[in-house]
């Protein structure tokens, strides 16, 4: 209930920033990317909804991470993202799981925006793209009570540092705004599936950092910060200049 | 702007959904050996060597139990099978023991007879998942019995799990059947199997 209760605000609060957002971008002046140039930066992204989940929803999970977005051609935007996760569990049988691991992720994005001919020039971003994803971590899974109905007695067996690698792959789709200039405002929603399964008879983990809940299939969520560098600004004053200075040079001839 | 709210509200709620999680185990935690009777000369049968069954009335089965201060072999408290018209056993082996010995109670019509069945075993660690913790699967090294009312016995599946399996055939003598002067058989102790 609390938790429900917790992602209907977020939602809401959501739905408030990328509106308020919307709105602050009819107000400013946009400096489109540049479609011919292939480099046009990259963006720093940090993810704030796994570092709000992680702070206000107590469910023994953890994680925080940050990713660099590079923009080719305003089309094409391949990804890096990194983190740390963790989680640290109780099972209603008192079986405790303990991780802590880095991930990685690679990957692209692809915007869907097409660009009309009437429309005012924009740097947001409506995308979808894959990602591909691994950790290696080590676990340890204690308190296994093994009780004996019939014959009576009971044992507690306990696996420590169990080490592991797991590989996923993941649909992305999501939405990027520039709020104020160079600084954006993104969510995404993540379809995630796991390449590298149990293998029978392993201590299977729990959970997998960067992945989530260990299951076949998974679904994540990002709100994301993040900060252009390499702002089209620059280059587009520049190209500017120089057009001034022709039109300049042609007049005094 | 309408487009893009209404697309956030639609996954807000996808993922309000799917971030329920379930901490119930789901998974089969019932390891047992499953035995089945079988006639060793079923001359009386109408479908001959394809009965199972027994010609006794009733089966008491009970667990024995060694005792390290009485230095006796006690039975368990809890019993299996309390006179029951069975032709299959399910028979939990133990965990903390690879010796896990049964007293097979036969009642016949004028007397009852006790069979003893030891079975020597590994015992195997199989953990799960969180939700459902572990479970002791067994292997089957050897089986033993006593010959008053069982003919013989013979392993028919080694590994003991969850997944169902005739483990064992016990076989009872119908010379032995017949000194006890029962003629007939009775329809609820037949059962076809195929091999």
């Amino acid at each position: 209930m609390r938790r429900t209760f917790v992602y209907l605000i977020s939602s809401i609060l959501l739905c408030i920033s990328v509106s308020t957002a919307l709105a602050q971008k009819k107000k400013q002046i946009a400096i489109p990317a540049d479609s011919t140039r292939w480099l046009n930066g990259f963006t720093v992204n940090v993810d704030v909804a796994s570092l709000a989940t992680s702070t206000f929803i107590n469910n023994g999970m953890y994680s925080s991470e940050a990713g660099i977005q590079l923009d080719l051609k305003h089309k094409f935007f391949p990804t890096i993202e990194v983190g740390v996760a963790g989680a640290n569990k109780v099972s209603t049988d008192n079986i405790k799981f303990k991780t802590n691991g880095l991930f990685e992720r690679f990957g692209v994005d692809f915007n869907l925006r097409k660009k009309k001919p009437d429309s005012k020039p924009t740097n947001n971003l409506f995308t979808a793209g894959l990602r591909l994803g691994m950790s290696n971590f080590n676990y340890d899974v204690t308190n296994v009570t093994l009780a004996d109905n019939y014959w009576g007695g009971s044992t507690s067996i306990n696996y420590p540092t169990q080490n592991v690698s797991k590989i996923w792959y993941e649909f992305v789709i999501g939405v990027q705004v520039e709020v104020i200039k160079s600084f954006y405002l993104g969510w995404n929603l993540r379809i995630r599936n796991l390449i590298s399964k149990d293998i029978p008879g392993e201590v299977s983990p729990w959970y997998i950092p960067g992945f989530g809940q260990n299951k076949s299939s998974n679904y994540g969520f990002n709100y994301t910060v993040g900060y252009h560098f390499w702002p089209e600004k620059k280059i587009v004053k520049k190209t500017n200049v120089i057009i001034i200075q022709k039109k300049e040079n042609q007049i005094t001839k | 702007m309408k487009k893009y709210i209404f697309i956030t509200l639609i996954f807000s709620i996808f993922l309000n959904v799917s971030c329920v999680t379930d901490d119930t185990c789901i998974q089969t935690k019932y390891v047992k050996l499953t035995a089945n009777f079988y006639l060793t000369n079923p001359k009386d049968s109408i479908i001959a060597n394809r009965i199972t069954g027994f010609y006794a009335d009733s089966i008491t089965v009970q667990g024995l139990k060694y005792d390290s201060i009485t230095k006796l072999y006690q039975s368990v408290d809890s019993i299996l099978y309390n006179n029951k018209k069975v032709n299959t056993i399910d028979l939990p082996l133990n965990n903390n023991s690879t010796v896990s010995i049964f007293k097979l109670k036969f009642k016949l019509k004028l007397k009852s007879v006790v069979d003893t069945m030891t079975i020597y075993h590994s015992n195997i660690n199989d953990y799960l998942s969180l939700e459902c913790g572990c479970i002791v699967t067994h292997a089957i090294d050897k089986v033993t019995t006593t010959y008053h009312y069982i003919d013989s016995a013979r392993i028919k599946v080694y590994e003991v799990n969850t997944i169902n399996a005739e483990n064992i055939r016990i076989y009872t003598d119908s010379d032995k059947i017949k000194n006890n002067k029962v003629n007939t058989i009775n329809a609820e102790n037949i059962r076809l199997f195929n091999k």
